[in-house]
């Protein structure tokens, strides 16, 4: 019996469904209560409308890299650069600028930026979070700083850590390999009727890189313990909270590297190693006042310790108060006569000159002697942070993102700020997403920041995209942002007051050190104007999604002077250009076949030679994930930069796993082998290894 | 072609429709307006026989009825009343699952009993999916104790089209971990009928899950739509007031033990469509190619 669908009556259907008030009266349409989950406020833009560029490494892709830290995983991002200090200290830049000071970029988890409040850096290796615990990252290439906030300058990285409620069970890993590698990771996740939980410890321990450019063996391991929980609560039908716990402790090995300034002295200490502590906790109310309107309120809490005194050794020379006064009224000078003690005193002003003459003579009388004393380098820095965000959907094609921000910074640090700083940030952003019709898509909005010690500003952007068909869009984005100079860059107050001597100096135990250096204080915010053009693109045919971008991004009032205590004169005079190109495919081949390329074309300029060096002209990534059946699985990676701070990247990984499935349990073996196929040290002289490979191994339960 | 067909088919039962006014008895537990709207519209399209409802409570055992009633049977409560004797008229049962008549009958067809089965039939629901998303291939279904029994229908289902069923037991829904392991494993996700499986404090988890895969949820009901699904086949009143009007006119004795209605729509969600950069859905158009596909008896 066949009659088909009556047809003028599906239309009438639909507005039933969707609201009307007939759906209740027929008997057939089921009367379920159910809840609209995916509601005008939840529901994203589609991968082809988004306003900006984008990457998502996925679980999969997670666990096939065989990364053992998140900034590994970032090298599958197109123009993301990564480079080392050390081998515990990674940085990782969008498009460039210093190797040393990665600052320009946002990181959040799960909402929460894991900027340092003090000296904004992100310690990759001491965020409290193990790669076992993330879902996914999405790294939104370009700024945007009307929704993730200043400092979201070149790039924001978002890391998503898994649901509770997708992690029940237990999971155990370890992992051991080559260059002490040896991590491990257990979890347990429960339910119960209303909520979720998980609990996750793990460490992690490595040798670092083996030796410098001298042959000498590189101090830089690390070793550390994570802790983790995480929790969701469904409060009522439309209303949930979600919160998290975490810690980190841990040691990250530093070299000794204080050259001494005066002439004959031979002693030295052997390490200025950190004990490093990171505490986090974050608490998310959200509310779901209609399908249309919806809030949420997310508060949290963070903790930076980092533990750093060290001994040093100089001569007695170093505590002079007149040397001291010297340095004040002119560093240059005062550096030319203690780098030249013996030599007769450099011409200056009448003032500098008999100053001198009086260091001269304490050097004569016991000046010279060698002596050596602790140093406390030791920061800690604290973050409060609230925001409420707030999404309404005015109509079916036009949607107002709003909210509110309230940050407290503070940072302690005797050497760095002579005592403490605090500094608060207001913050107001809205974001209006207006569909035209089915082809234009306008998105813009703009985000005004009040700094206390900073100033306030204002950035907007603007992105229109054109959708082709809905999986095929083109967009031109054009976007301003700015970066709050760090407490240290505008406000450091560094000196070195050195406990323990030994000998004393000038008959102290505790003396001060006669370099002193002030941040100027009235540095302004770091502008970006950014222009963007771009593809992105789902052939539902073939499974490949393609992604192109041409940008063109300037950065004025650029702060590039290197954090060193001699002369440290920060300013805003500096710039860069950035200019090039990405593209990104990612290709489900077959079922069992996944194939994903990256590649960037990165022409930068900087008007301060430093910020040249993180910017490869050239550099990619290529990867082929295969599922060989049986529980058998391999994935073939390939990392590529032609110039990280001068040095070429080249890098091979293949990872080989087998699944194998017992009673009600599930275990995975893998084995990772990284073959290194150039011969350059990792983007800095003295990060060598022994060997050009690394083999590690490792072994996951679940149950 | 179609009219022709429908012609060919009137003609066929032509002969059978009864000349005499017949008793059609609807009951149920519950009596409330959507009763109430549907009882009102059988009988007008029925002004011949004598329609009318009585509440479950105000009747007798079923074999103190007439012989020649029709009975209806609006919900379980009415089934688990007709099934307390076998004496009685035979009944069309609106209103049933397939998994629900599982739990209630297990594989037992008694013989004065025809399932009209309420969930969308399997083919139909995999032949939507088929045509909104053309290059899906691993279709996931989730599946319980009671819709254990659906899987190897849709596996059967699938093959003419090229689809793959990949089928995962999820025995505690508290625990997404088979739901995770599902979605990696597929293209699409269908549900099935199974209020176990997909109910209210389910559904969040699933749609959120799913789309943040973004993947598509095809069925299982009208209401999963609305929450969030991309689309479905549905049999509403009216579908089902023709499907009747053709079983009415027949003696009870020629009718099939179980039957799915053949009349049928799409609804589908625009929103969710946009979101996962499908073109808007044209249901009529969707209904039409879904339909096309339906094996003639």
């Amino acid at each position: 019996m066949f009659f088909g669908p009556s047809s003028p009556r599906p239309l009438l259907l639909l507005t039933a469904l969707l609201g009307g008030p007939a759906a209740a009266d027929d008997l057939f349409v089921d009367s379920q209560a159910l809840p609209e989950v995916l509601t005008a406020t939840r529901l994203k833009q589609s991968p082809a409308a988004v306003p900006g560029s984008m990457t998502v490494l996925d679980s999969e892709l997670i666990r096939a890299s065989g990364a053992r830290d998140i900034p590994e995983l970032l090298r599958l991002v197109p123009g993301m650069m990564v480079g080392y200090i050390a081998g515990n200290q990674p940085t990782v830049n969008y498009h460039g600028s210093n190797v040393n000071d990665a600052r320009r970029m946002q990181v959040l988890i799960d909402g929460r930026s894991v900027y340092r409040a003090g000296l904004a850096t992100v310690d990759w290796s001491d965020i409290p979070l193990a790669m076992e615990d993330i879902e996914r990252i999405e790294v939104f290439r370009g700024p945007n700083t009307v929704s993730y906030g200043a400092n979201a300058l070149m790039a924001v990285v978002n890391i998503l850590t898994r649901n509770p409620a997708d992690s029940h069970g237990t999971r155990l890993k370890v992992t051991r390999g080559q260059r002490g590698i040896n991590d491990w990771y257990a979890s347990q996740g429960m339910g119960w009727d209303g909520g979720d939980l998980r609990l996750s410890l793990s460490g992690m321990q490595d040798d670092g890189f083996d030796e410098t450019h001298k042959g000498l063996d590189y101090r830089d391991s690390r070793r550390l313990t994570r802790f983790s929980l995480s929790a969701s609560h469904a409060l009522a039908p439309d209303q949930s909270l979600d919160w998290q716990l975490s810690a980190k402790e841990g040691a990250n090995q530093r070299p000794y590297t204080y050259k001494p300034v005066f002439y004959g002295v031979t002693a030295e200490g052997d390490n200025s190693d950190v004990a490093a502590k990171d505490y986090a906790g974050s608490v998310r109310w959200n509310i779901d006042f209609n399908p249309q309107h919806s809030l949420y309120v997310q508060g949290s809490a963070q903790h930076w310790d980092r533990q750093q005194v060290w001994r040093a050794c100089d001569a007695a020379l170093s505590f002079s108060p007149q040397l001291t006064q010297l340095w004040q009224l002119n560093p240059w000078y005062a550096e030319q006569l203690a780098r030249n003690i013996r030599a007769p005193v450099p011409t200056g002003t009448a003032q500098e000159q008999a100053l001198a003459g009086e260091v001269q003579a304490q050097w004569n009388v016991g000046g010279y002697q060698q002596v050596c004393g602790d140093i406390d380098q030791s920061t800690r820095e604290t973050r409060y942070d609230l925001e409420i965000q707030d999404t309404l959907s005015l109509t079916d094609n036009l949607r107002l993102l709003s909210g509110v921000n309230y940050r407290y910074d503070r940072a302690d640090s005797q050497t760095y700020f002579n005592g403490s700083l605090d500094d608060t940030t207001w913050r107001l952003f809205g974001q209006l997403e207006w569909r035209a019709d089915e082809h234009w898509l306008i998105q813009g909005g703009a985000m005004y920041e009040d700094a206390h010690l900073s100033g306030s500003s204002l950035t907007p952007r603007v992105a229109v995209n054109y959708l082709i068909t809905p999986r095929h869009g083109l967009r031109a984005v054009y976007s301003e942002a700015v970066r709050s100079p760090d407490m240290f860059e505008n406000n450091v107050n560094w000196s070195y007051r050195v406990n323990n001597l030994s000998p004393t100096a000038f008959g102290q135990g505790s003396a001060e050190y006669f370099v002193k250096t002030r941040g100027p204080g009235n540095l302004d915010q770091e502008r970006m104007r950014s222009r963007e053009l771009g593809y992105n693109g789902f052939f539902a045919d073939a499974d490949l999604t393609l992604d192109l971008k041409l940008f063109h991004d300037e950065i004025t009032g650029m702060v590039s002077e290197p954090l060193r205590n001699n002369q440290y004169i920060a300013s805003n005079s500096n710039q860069a250009r950035f200019t090039g190109s990405e593209v990104q495919a990612d290709w489900r081949m077959t079922h069992a076949d996944r194939l994903r390329m990256t590649y960037a074309y990165v022409d930068a300029w900087a008007s301060n030679a430093d910020d040249r060096r993180l910017s490869a002209r050239n550099s990619g990534s290529a990867g082929w994930m295969r599922d060989w059946g049986m529980g058998w699985s391999s994935a073939l990676f390939y990392y590529g930069a032609d110039a990280l701070n001068g040095y070429r990247f080249e890098r091979a990984d293949l990872r080989v796993a087998k699944r194998i499935s017992l009673q009600r349990a599930s275990l995975e073996l893998a084995g990772m082998l990284q073959q290194r196929l150039d011969h350059e040290p990792t983007s800095s002289y003295d990060n060598l290894y022994d060997s050009r490979h690394v083999l590690y191994f490792s072994a996951e339960l679940e149950f | 072609m179609r009219w022709l067909r429908c012609f060919l088919l009137l003609a066929l039962f032509w002969p059978l429709a009864p000349l005499m006014a017949a008793e059609i008895l609807l009951t149920g537990s519950a009596d409330n307006a959507g009763v109430q709207h549907f009882v009102t519209a059988l009988s007008a399209q029925r002004p011949n026989d004598q329609v009318r409802f009585v509440p479950l409570h105000q009747l007798a055992r079923p074999g103190t009825l007439k012989p020649a009633t029709r009975l209806i049977l609006l919900d379980l409560e009415a089934l688990d009343w007709r099934l307390t004797e076998t004496a009685g008229p035979p009944a069309l049962v609106l209103r049933i699952s397939r998994v629900q008549a599982e739990q209630r009958l297990g594989s037992l067809r008694p013989p004065f009993l025809t399932l009209l089965w309420s969930d969308p039939p399997a083919d139909r629901q995999l032949r939507l999916t088929h045509y909104l998303l053309p290059q899906a291939r691993r279709i996931g279904v989730l599946y319980g104790e009671n819709s254990r029994q659906l899987i190897d229908e849709l596996r059967q289902a699938a093959r003419p089209l090229g689809l793959e069923i990949v089928a995962q037991a999820w025995p505690d829904t508290r625990d997404n971990r088979a739901l995770q392991t599902l979605l990696k494993d597929s293209d699409v996700l269908l549900g099935l009928d199974d209020p176990q499986l997909f109910n209210p404090k389910t559904a969040k988890n699933i749609l959120l899950s799913s789309y943040a895969r973004q993947m598509a949820l095809i069925g299982p009901s009208a209401g999963f739509v609305r929450a969030g699904g991309l689309a479905s086949t549905l049999s509403d009143q009216d579908d089902w007031l023709a499907m009747l009007g053709q079983l009415l006119d027949q003696p009870t004795g020629k009718w099939p033990r179980a039957l799915y209605p053949t009349h049928f729509s799409v609804a589908a969600n625009q929103q969710v469509a946009r979101a996962l950069g499908i073109e808007a859905i044209d249901l009529v158009a969707a209904a039409k190619a879904v339909a096309a596909g339906e094996a003639n008896p």
